[in-house]
């Protein structure tokens, strides 16, 4: 793969394998399901797993119940997550010369986790695909193209950049909602009836997402976010634009990505390669859709694809339809389908019929009211605010995180990895009783760090040219959540 | 039943109606009266003798009311009219004398017209501010002014123009003057309390053969108010149709032309709903022209007499069997249509009114939403109109019909709402007002219109009457005329956009309307149909909409919540559309529903953007409904300590075992309410001698009193024991 060779001189490895293929001597390549650089060679390979495994069965006689987190070597980390009951993901990245901490571990498991949820929405869990098909022939196809594409998004130049210290006021998996008054929450309420609707007597899903915000879901939580992360990845108007200019040297990071031609000659379809992004594209009727250029050879019908959702415990059709900066995902129970391609041409033309209307006035409500990409940001305050439990989140806008200097971000990505730390350590404790928590920390340049968890949600914040008193920083914290959290965290 | 069978058998299919009157009649049917006639201004039926006139208030509509009566000279009586005030009276004796009678001194006045030259038609009482009695004549118009100290006329102005017959309603305040060979050619005037209003000169479309030029007849055409606007109905008998026309202040336009079965029409006019009598067809049809739609409401049926006596043996009969059983005939030769809802069955004696069967109306059409707007723009009968409405919404909603049917409906019945509630509270003042001017203008005016079989000449049935008839209330409040008149001057426009915008469903309408006249303002009545006055009733407020649709629909819809929750979220959109507020039941139903659909990931979303408004009750069922589902829990508690419901929030802490958390929420926001006991319970519960002498200490401080509780003892006492 085009990928691999690139990405060949940075040190960075990411695998999957299956802890119970390949248990007898000889055929330890069996456990191998995907290995990034793909042109490492076998050995390099087998070390890297056969140190993982070994680890992983180690750590596991001194915690049963925990898994291993993260290995710390002199010059590399391995982040372990275990995917599946004996699937294992590990991400190894070199570390920099100072040896500082320049990421956090849940941050990097952040990034396997979401990979192998969108895996699983598209493809189904990784056992179900091996238990389908033992020679793992499958198994290893879908992981290789889909991975390739998702990794793709951290390509910076020729090498793979993960989420550092600069990141530390972002939340991977999470939501980030649009926040609506009222009336047009109404509005884009009467709208989801109306989806829900366009097939009869069962009942359609959806999701509604104006720019990169989420609008309003009917999935579970879980189900949402995967969904989400994979519209704002490939599907919103911003991702979609990407899709199309991903050929120019402008946009860097998403020039060198898996070649387009030699999927296509593989014989993937938009079902397949989800993430392939040059698949994607807006149709005329406003549907986005697989660019059949590609397939159009193989005389291929386009698929809708069917994604798995595991809270909601169905597969369900994938219908996109885009207005301006609007995105609807609308999902069709694929059970309650039978004709399939046919039924979902017939669920698209009563979507257009039905809700065409509502569509055009809820986009127009929301421009509207919409106050751009700095609506967020509340001066003076860089912040981030997480509820886990709701998988929502809110951060101040990007464009404001980086006015900040490097050492706050440092020294918030610490506090961040402390809390980390303490939040599992006492998730261990009392898994049902939320623990408040509250640090702020004074650093270089009278900045302040501070974290705060409060009945579940999390607030992390840097002020920059603060005073230097205590009361100075718990103030700051105290107007800010009577101000934006409804008094959440406001110190009782 | 068996009676029934038999009667439905001899021909007239069941008893099928969507209008009918009500039995007993008034029985007018004394004997040595010349006659009746209808004083449409005072909605007087009057029944002259030798020597006095008898008179039936039918406002007051008793049926075994006596008349009162009047002393009058003797002489031939062609028609009778009070003066608005009822101060005088005025008699047409022949066709070229009226005399005037004070009824207070018994002074009598003669007008006479020249004899050689011109006839009078007629005459009326009008409450305009330049004149109080106008004589029709066939030479033109006189407008006289009234004196009631020296009982005498003074002529204010004579319009001259050649008169074939006229035709005037004091409910449209409108005279029609018909002219030329066919009396086609129209002039109009409307005498209100505002002025005097001429209608330029129109013609009546009549379709005529070339040797065959029909003679319009005064029969033939029909001033109706419905809605504050006025509009003529005319016959063209040549081709059987009914053209409709409305009157703008600058314009006369012909809005369609209906269908007639009959060369005999009456029009009558009930609660704004214009009934097209076919009398040959022995038929009504009845039209709702609020929205410019001129398709009938319902299939021509019957008239139906309601109420017979029991000895009678039937409850619903048919139109024959009826007639009998009252001694007339339905649509019979001695019927005399008055305006604007009654008939008087000159032959026996008897006044009918006229009504509407809503239920039946109601009943005879599936389309929901124009049913229920139909049925909030009726007025008469409010008691008719709740009920049904209700149940047509709970009917929809059962049977599943699709949500944009039944969001439409429901936002029918909201719109309705938020229109009779605004017009309770802003208009009944100034309507008022005018409706006093009308009936008790401070000029002594009269008017009468002759109802017997013979009709005068000239002289119409077309009478008006208020059309409060449900009311009755007669306003009898004195007020100066001089000092309502110029809120009326200046109101008489206010009214005109406020009766429509009243009666008409949408602004659309009123665009529509503006684009029909070219550039014509509407004519209004001057008469006012009553809207605050019954707005309580027949309005239905989101609570009744709760308490009587969605309790009551709630249980039946279990197996599918999904539809019940979508059509709740419309309504949500119908009350914030209206500008109302939902009961926060309907929230605490709501979060319910979704609930038990295990839809908790909505909740939460609906909570956040307010669709669910935050309110104690809500905030109580969220917890109770977290109990299987911890994140909605904290919904709940997140929503109580937003509202500042401090001493729920801490015991909803408490229960969840954050009982520390719950103490420093206690200090900050004081709340003393919460038993200590509660507290101490929780932290000997936890088994922590630390903790528990950190909350005994706590109450110490923050409750001076603790330490001489029995409580304080007890726990001290566990504590040492931990110790």
């Amino acid at each position: 793969m085009g990928l691999s060779s690139t990405a060949a001189g940075d040190g960075t490895q990411l695998c999957v394998f299956d802890l119970r293929r390949g248990q007898q001597e000889g055929q330890e390549l069996d456990k191998i399901l995907f290995f990034h650089p793909a042109d490492c060679p076998i050995l390099l390979q087998l070390s890297v797993i056969g140190l993982c495994e070994g680890i992983v069965t180690f750590t596991s006689i001194f915690s049963p119940e925990e898994d291993c987190d993260i290995i710390e070597s002199e010059k590399h980390s391995h982040v372990f997550y275990q995917a599946e009951t004996d699937i294992w993901m590990v991400l190894v990245v070199e570390k920099n010369k100072e040896n500082e901490l320049t990421w956090r571990c849940s941050a990097l498991q952040g990034i396997l986790k979401e990979a192998h949820s969108l895996f699983a929405m598209f493809h189904g869990p990784i056992r179900t695909l091996l238990d389908r098909q033992p020679s793992a022939e499958l198994a290893r196809g879908h992981l290789r193209t889909f991975l390739t594409d998702y990794l793709s998004d951290f390509n910076v130049g020729k090498k793979l950049q993960f989420p550092t210290y600069r990141d530390s006021l972002k939340e991977r998996g999470t939501v980030q909602m649009l926040t609506v008054s009222r009336e047009v929450a109404l509005d884009v309420q009467s709208l989801t009836t109306v989806l829900g609707s366009c097939l009869g007597n069962v009942t359609c899903q959806s999701l509604v997402l104006f720019e990169d915000l989420l609008v309003s879901t009917t999935l579970p939580p879980d189900d949402t976010l995967n969904l989400y992360t994979y519209a704002v990845l490939r599907l919103t108007p911003r991702a979609l634009y990407a899709n199309a200019s991903s050929w120019s040297y402008l946009r860097k990071g998403t020039s060198v990505s898996a070649g387009p031609t030699s999927s296509s000659s593989n014989g993937t379809t938009a079902g397949e390669r989800p993430l392939l992004r040059e698949n994607l594209s807006k149709g005329k009727d406003g549907f986005i859709a697989a660019d059949f250029a590609a397939t159009e050879a193989r005389g291929a019908v386009p698929l809708t694809p069917i994604l798995w959702f595991q809270q909601a415990e169905e597969r369900m059709y994938l219908c996109i339809y885009q207005h301006k900066s609007l995105t609807i995902l609308l999902l069709v129970p694929a059970s309650s389908l039978i004709n399939g391609e046919e039924g979902i041409t017939h669920v698209k033309k009563q979507m257009l019929e039905n809700a065409s209307q509502k569509i055009v006035t809820v986009e127009q409500k929301l421009t509207r009211g919409w106050g751009g990409e700095n609506a967020y940001h509340v001066s003076g305050y860089r912040y981030l605010l997480v509820d886990p439990e709701r998988r929502v989140s809110r951060a101040s806008p990007p464009g404001k995180v980086t006015t900040l200097a490097k050492d706050s971000l440092l020294a918030l990505n610490m506090l961040r990895q402390e809390v980390d730390l303490e939040k599992s350590r006492y998730r261990r404790g009392d898994p049902c009783h939320d623990k408040d928590f509250e640090a702020c920390i004074r650093t270089k340049n009278n900045a302040w760090v501070i974290a705060k968890i409060s009945r579940g949600r999390e607030l992390y914040m840097a002020l920059e040219k603060g005073d230097e008193t205590l009361l100075y920083a718990s103030t700051a914290v105290e107007k800010f959540s009577n101000r934006y959290c409804e008094g959440a965290f406001s110190t009782d | 039943m068996l009676g029934n069978q038999i009667q439905g058998g001899l021909g007239t299919p069941g008893a099928l109606s969507h209008a009918y009157v009500q039995h007993p009649p008034l029985r007018c049917d004394i004997p040595d009266i010349r006659g009746l006639f209808y004083d449409d201004a005072n909605k007087f039926l009057i029944a002259p003798t030798a020597d006095r006139i008898l008179y039936w208030k039918t406002t007051l509509y008793t049926p075994s009311g006596p008349p009162n009566s009047d002393p009058v000279n003797e002489g031939p009586v062609l028609s009778v009219r009070y003066s608005l005030d009822h101060k005088a009276i005025g008699i047409q004796r022949s066709r070229h004398g009226i005399e005037f009678r004070n009824r207070e001194t018994g002074e009598t006045c003669n007008k006479k017209c020249r004899a050689d030259s011109e006839t009078i038609l007629g005459f009326f009482w009008t409450d305009c501010p330049t004149c109080d009695v106008i004589l029709v004549k066939t030479s033109g118009l006189d407008l006289l002014a009234y004196e009631p100290q020296s009982h005498a006329f003074h002529l204010v102005e004579s319009k001259k123009f050649n008169v074939s017959w006229y035709l005037y309603t004091h409910e449209s305040r409108l005279i029609l003057l018909a002219s030329g060979m066919q009396c086609t050619m129209f002039t109009g005037y409307q005498f209100s309390a505002g002025g005097i209003v001429k209608i330029p000169k129109f013609e009546m479309m009549s379709k005529s053969e070339a040797n065959n030029k029909p003679v319009l007849a005064a029969d033939d055409v029909h001033i109706v108010t419905v809605y504050g606007r006025i509009y003529c109905l005319q016959l063209d008998r040549v081709s059987m149709s009914l053209n409709l026309y409305r009157f703008y202040r600058d314009a006369v336009v012909q809005q369609c032309s209906l269908p007639t079965y009959s060369s005999r029409i009456a029009v009558s006019a009930v609660d704004n709903i214009i009934m097209v009598h076919q009398i040959d067809a022995k038929v009504v049809i009845l039209y709702d022209v609020s929205l410019d739609s001129y398709a009938p409401v319902s299939a021509p049926l019957p008239l139906l007499v309601r109420g017979l006596p029991i000895n009678s043996k039937q409850l619903s009969q048919t139109a024959d069997s009826q007639s009998s059983a009252y001694g007339g005939t339905i649509y019979g030769e001695g019927w005399n249509f008055l305006i604007p809802d009654l008939i008087c069955d000159a032959e026996n004696g008897l006044l009918w009114k006229l009504h509407l069967d809503l239920e039946a109306i109601a009943a005879s059409s599936s389309d929901a939403p124009s049913i229920l707007e139909f049925l909030q723009r009726r007025k008469s009968d409010p008691s008719m109109v709740k009920t049904p409405c209700l149940a047509i919404v709970r009917t929809i909603i059962l049977e599943r019909r699709s949500v944009p049917t039944v969001a439409k409906a429901m936002d029918v019945v909201l719109d309705s709402y938020t229109r009779l509630m605004k017009m309770g509270g802003a208009f009944p003042g100034v309507r008022r007002t005018h409706e006093q001017n009308q009936q008790l203008g401070s000029q002594p005016n009269e008017g009468s219109h002759v109802v017997s079989q013979e009709p005068s000449p000239g002289t119409t049935v077309s009478p008006a009457v208020n059309p409060d008839q449900a009311s009755g209330a007669v306003n009898i409040s004195e007020q100066s005329n001089s000092g309502v008149e110029h809120s009326i001057d200046r109101g008489l426009l206010n009214i005109n956009i406020s009766s429509d915008s009243a009666d008409n469903t949408s602004d659309a309408v009123d665009k529509r309307q503006q684009t029909v006249g070219e550039a014509s303002r509407p004519l209004s009545s001057g008469t006012l149909t009553q809207h605050g006055q019954h707005a309580g009733t027949v309005a239905i407020s989101p609570i009744e909409m709760f308490q009587s649709v969605f309790t009551l629909v709630e249980d039946e819809m279990m197996g599918d919540p999904a539809y019940l929750i979508a059509v709740i979220m419309e309504f949500l959109q119908s009350v914030s559309k209206a500008g109302l507020k939902a009961p926060h039941n309907l929230y605490v139903m709501m979060a319910t529903l979704l609930a038990r659909s295990n839809r908790y990931a909505e909740i939460a979303l609906f909570v956040s953007n307010k669709i669910l408004e935050p309110c104690k009750e809500l905030a109580m069922q969220l917890m109770e409904l977290g109990l299987q589902h911890p994140p909605t829990r904290k919904l709940g508690m997140d929503m109580l300590r937003e509202r500042g419901l401090h001493h729920d929030y801490v015991t909803a802490m408490l229960q969840d075992g954050y009982y520390l958390e719950a103490l420093r929420y206690a200090r900050k926001y004081k709340v003393i309410t919460v038993q200590p006991a509660l507290f101490l319970e929780k932290a000997v519960a936890k088994n922590s001698a630390h903790n528990l002498a950190a909350v005994l200490s706590f109450f110490c401080e923050f409750t001076p009193s603790f330490k001489t509780t029995s409580d304080f003892g007890r726990y001290r006492h566990i504590l040492s024991e931990m110790v």
